[in-house]
């Protein structure tokens, strides 16, 4: 029982973490953000595990994870509620060339970020060729350049 | 966070993407929060909320000072912590001891030393008799595992002395 309740807290436990550590906190992994990955799967590991390594408890544990991440996206699938809840909305950042500053402030982003993604996925130099730039609910940045 | 609300970069967009400010804003506002709770789960764990530490580390001792326990009021489902006894009697003699409550219930013991030169089990613990030095003071200690959850009440039995009570809580 106890290997049930513990997947089940920690799944809903993480959630509420990277809910709070926002979109962007592991859509574009740098170096460190991978290494900070690691530790957070290996501190993960212990509770979910406790003493017990036997076969059952990590086939137990994996079945319920795997239910519980089922279950959630089928409530998905049926209430737009619950998806937005979980998975959230995206975001225009960029309009017409012009950065929203406000929403930026509150998504604790800044030009650079804006800028990198543009580059990488478009191939562009400066703010003014980008019509729309907006944050995915997966966190990433995708950009709309202007038509010329 | 409410007063910026009405500027205009905060107004929602109908195209590329249909957008829900308000409920964003929200977003935003409960990571700002979990923020601060993150800071504060932080701190307390410095501080010793979770175990080891300034609030979870206590010293006690009986009215008459005969019994002295230095224990950790904060446990952690599965990890061990130390407890030591501190007793005073006749020089070279063996001190009665009981560790009664719900102790043995919320924790496995897994080391005792020294060992007592007596133990035996009690209506509500285990009973045990320690050798005292020539001082007539005798120290037992204890790596204490904590195997239940939530809150468990004990007490420290010296016969002819008022019982030491001790308060200790175990995380999951």
């Amino acid at each position: 029982m106890d290997s049930v309740l513990r997947a089940a807290a920690m799944y809903l436990a993480l959630m509420v973490l990277f809910k709070i550590a926002g979109r962007r906190s592991l859509a574009e992994l740098t170096t460190f953000d991978f290494v900070l990955l690691m530790m957070i799967s290996e501190a993960t590991q212990q509770a979910l595990l406790g003493d017990d390594f036997s076969l059952t408890n990590s086939m137990l544990v994996i079945v319920t994870l795997i239910a519980i991440d089922v279950g959630l996206s089928l409530l998905k699938q049926r209430s737009g509620w619950i998806s937005r809840l979980i998975d959230g909305e995206p975001t225009i950042l960029v309009e017409n060339g012009k950065l929203l500053h406000q929403r930026m402030r509150h998504a604790r982003l800044v030009e650079a970020d804006i800028m990198e993604a543009a580059r990488s996925s478009q191939g562009i130099e400066k703010l003014e060729e980008i019509k729309f730039a907006i944050i995915e609910r997966n966190g990433k940045i995708s950009v709309i350049p202007r038509e010329n | 966070m409410s007063d910026d609300a009405e500027h205009p970069d905060l107004h929602s967009r109908k195209y590329p993407v249909r957008e829900d400010m308000a409920y964003q804003l929200n977003v935003w506002r409960f990571e700002r929060c979990g923020w601060y709770l993150l800071v504060l789960l932080v701190v307390l764990g410095l501080l010793g909320m979770f175990s080891r530490g300034l609030l979870s580390t206590r010293d006690i001792r009986s009215e008459d000072g005969r019994v002295r326990v230095q224990y950790e009021m904060f446990h952690r489902n599965g990890s061990t912590n130390s407890m030591k006894i501190s007793v005073s009697g006749a020089p070279e003699s063996t001190v009665e001891l009981e560790l009664a409550g719900e102790m043995m219930e919320g924790f496995s013991i897994e080391t005792l030393q020294p060992e007592p030169a007596r133990a035996r089990s009690s209506a509500q613990g285990i009973r045990l008799w320690v050798q005292t030095d020539t001082q007539g003071q005798a120290n037992l200690f204890i790596t204490l595992r904590g195997d239940g959850l939530g809150l468990f009440h004990s007490r420290i039995v010296l016969p002819g002395s008022k019982d030491v009570k001790l308060t200790q809580f175990i995380f999951p």
